[in-house]
């Protein structure tokens, strides 16, 4: 019976000339948001190839110099798309795809994709996982908020209900009904997502678990949605009640939540001021963390510690290059700075990002907007782990440069050139996007929350069972 | 079989029904007359168990309704002043869905003899009932009763606003039923209908049943007149 009911909705939906219409816009949207993005993410793949390619060029055929002067030379390294960027470019148009990496500075991230793009394309920016996440659910309301309410002002509830079906079945066949709608609707979309997925550069690692796992979580999404609305639509007494409490809901989960949370969070949690952080950091690299431990007393002990361990009363009576092993100490040092600043930073950024993935419980868009982000690989956990994978990535470089000038440059001998030998052994970047379990990890607190919200929803549509009248007096 | 025993509704303040006592036999059509208010939907709705009663208990063929309305409802069949149904269906196919809800499965082509023995000819139970009149979507209630087999059957109002032929065909068809074995309880306004299809006549006023008649104890009189006695008294 629940199966009869469910077919005659889906039926009925398909049937509606202005659900179909809906149905179109939204498939629209989201092929076209699709195709777009991918051409965006293949765009900025070839750039960043380009880019990678020429800073490597220019890298290997810098010339002859000190080796210590090729760490202020530099190098940039350019973040990769996620593949799944396709489907939800998260935090990626707002948070920088390169950095350069030179001795004595870890810098932040540069050269914000939003920035390229006009104000214009800012506001009207849409991505296939925001009209999932906003479109759909209106879409949802739509097909819903008459589902038991308008039916009981047509009649045809007393007519159902008046041949002994059980209230239990009706509600869950309407459910059903407008899910497989939704579903139907979605195939096409997702057929076309997946298959721009599988033509896109060689997918990393978990690709397709993480694209399981999107799939996962909006389907958990939807169904939310759509038993929250038919549950709605049962407890009202006119369609019209239900459409206006259900079209509030909506603004407050779509509109109002993602804004009003953001807000909060940062009024809750702030955020260093750019200048401020990094005054903050050149200080302690200059005057040590505790700030009583000054970097040049620092030097100058561990200049004693070495001539002491080596015997000698000179740096010049060294069997190495003193002033390399200096850069190498000074570098360790700087070192401990920067992971306690950039620590401290991300760390907050994460706390928020928790913070908003809780408020979730709130309005659930919020917990998948989190979720989405986290599989699809463009969260701030992930361009964490890239920025991490630089810094480590320019210690090293950074060491090998420094290593070379202690071992090769005679002491005090401040001609000394390295050469294209160096510049080729040199390891480039590489970074790959993290596995399908990080992204599962990061996803967690999101996704308690929308289990939470599946499990509400679906009591809330059991309960709506029992309220369920023919008549409302 | 169909039985109220002292069934009662209040709302509020107000008596809507006031302990009806009463009892519908199979092949008996026991019309529910009365002024808007008096309670006959009230007393339809009771028996479909879409409203609690206060006090007593209604029966459909011996099985409390409040106590299970859910079984009551699979013994009776209920056609309504306008009978509701699925605009962007066929009639044939909205009588399939309903009689499936109603547990009975039927092919098509019974679904189509069931019509054309309501009176609903096989090119308009093609037709999206969005274009049906009220005498058409009357038919398919009664094709819906056909297809459940029902052995109770409400209606309220069921001739209401129906042209005199519909109506002519709508009383032949309760006639057919009645005769088959099924109790008929129908609350109308009309009398003509009342005094042409009813073996048993009750009155209703403010809730209370004032009256009630066999069609032999009304027959030569003015029902008419009758009722506007019964509703000054």
């Amino acid at each position: 019976m629940i199966i009869g009911i469910a077919k005659k909705e889906l039926v009925d939906a398909w049937r509606d000339g202005r659900f179909r219409l809906g149905a179109v816009l939204v498939l629209v949207l989201l092929v076209v948001a699709g195709l777009l993005a991918r051409q965006q993410v293949a765009r900025e793949t070839a750039e960043r190839d380009a880019a990678t390619a020429l800073e490597r060029k220019n890298w290997v055929e810098q010339g002859n110099k000190n080796s210590h002067s090729a760490g202020h030379y530099g190098v940039n390294v350019f973040k990769p798309s996620s593949p799944l960027a396709v489907f939800d470019r998260g935090i990626e148009p707002f948070v920088g795809t390169t950095v350069f990496l030179e001795a004595h500075r870890q810098n932040q991230t540069a050269f914000l994709p939003a920035q390229d793009a006009t104000a214009m394309r800012r506001f009207g920016e849409l991505s296939a996982a925001l009209a999932l996440q906003v479109l759909v659910p209106l879409l949802v309301v739509l097909l819903a908020f008459g589902s038991l309410a308008g039916e009981r002002e047509s009649g045809t509830l007393r007519q159902t209900l008046s041949l002994g079906v059980a209230p239990r079945s009706i509600v869950l066949g309407k459910a059903l009904g407008i899910g497989a709608a939704i579903a139907l609707l979605l195939a096409p979309a997702a057929a076309v997502l997946a298959l721009l997925l599988s033509r896109s550069a060689p997918a990393a690692e978990g690709t397709w678990t993480r694209a399981g796992w999107l799939a996962a979580v909006y389907a958990a999404y939807i169904a939310v949605i759509v038993a929250g609305s038919v549950a709605v639509s049962a407890s009202t007494r006119t369609a019209r009640s239900a459409l206006t409490i259900l079209l509030a809901m909506w603004a407050l989960n779509c509109i109002v939540a993602p804004r009003l949370a953001s807000d909060v969070v940062h009024g809750q949690l702030p955020m260093p001021k750019l200048a401020e952080f990094e005054v903050e950091m050149q200080k302690d690299v200059m005057e040590g963390l505790d700030g009583h431990d000054a970097r040049s007393k620092q030097i100058e002990d561990f200049t004693q510690k070495t001539l002491a361990e080596h015997g000698k009363t000179s740096v010049d009576q060294l069997p190495f290059n003193f002033q390399g092993l200096v850069m190498l100490e000074s570098e360790r040092m700087a070192g401990v700075v920067f992971d306690h600043h950039f620590g401290k930073l991300w760390d907050r950024i994460q706390e928020q990002d928790r913070a908003v993935a809780w408020a979730g419980f709130a309005a659930p868009m919020l917990a998948l907007r989190s979720a989405s982000m986290a599989f699809a690989g463009t969260d701030f956990g992930h361009h964490r782990r890239f920025a991490r994978a630089a810094e480590e990535h320019r210690r090293e470089f950074v060491r090998l440069l420094n290593e070379d000038l202690m071992n090769n440059a005679r002491p005090g001998d401040h001609g000394y050139a390295a050469g294209r030998a160096l510049w080729e052994a040199l390891p480039e970047f590489r970074h790959e996007v993290a596995s399908a379990a990080e992204a599962w990890r990061d996803a967690r607190p999101s996704l308690i929350v929308l289990a939470a919200w599946l499990v509400a929803s679906l009591a809330f549509l059991g309960w709506s069972a029992t309220r369920l009248r023919a008549v409302i007096l | 079989m169909l039985e109220a025993q002292k069934l009662t509704k209040r709302f509020q303040d107000r008596v809507a029904l006031d302990a009806l006592d009463l009892r519908v036999e199979p092949g008996e059509i026991f019309a529910l007359l009365g002024p808007n208010g008096a309670g006959k939907t009230t007393t339809i709705n009771l028996f479909l168990g879409f409203l609690t009663p206060d006090s007593g208990d209604a029966r459909i063929a011996g099985t409390s309704v409040a106590q299970d309305p859910v079984a009551a409802r699979r013994k009776l069949a209920y056609i309504p002043e306008m009978v509701s149904l699925y605009p962007r269906f066929s009639g044939v196919e909205n009588l399939d869905y309903f009689s499936r809800l109603g547990g009975h499965r039927r092919r098509h082509e019974e679904l189509y003899a069931l019509l054309e023995r309501a009176g609903l000819a096989r090119e308009a139970a093609d037709r999206r009932v969005g274009t049906y009149s009220k005498g058409m979507r009357q038919k398919i209630g009664i094709a819906l009763a056909l297809a459940t087999g029902a052995k109770v059957l409400l209606l309220d109002e069921p001739t209401s606003g129906l042209d005199p032929a519909a109506s002519h065909e709508f009383s032949r068809m309760l006639k057919k039923l009645a005769d088959e074995g099924v109790a008929i309880l129908m609350a109308t306004h009309d009398l003509f209908r009342a005094r042409e299809d009813a073996t048993r006549i009750g009155i209703l006023v403010n809730g209370r049943l004032v009256a009630q008649h066999s069609r032999d104890e009304i027959r030569g009189k003015d029902l008419e007149k009758l009722y506007l006695e019964r509703l000054a008294s």
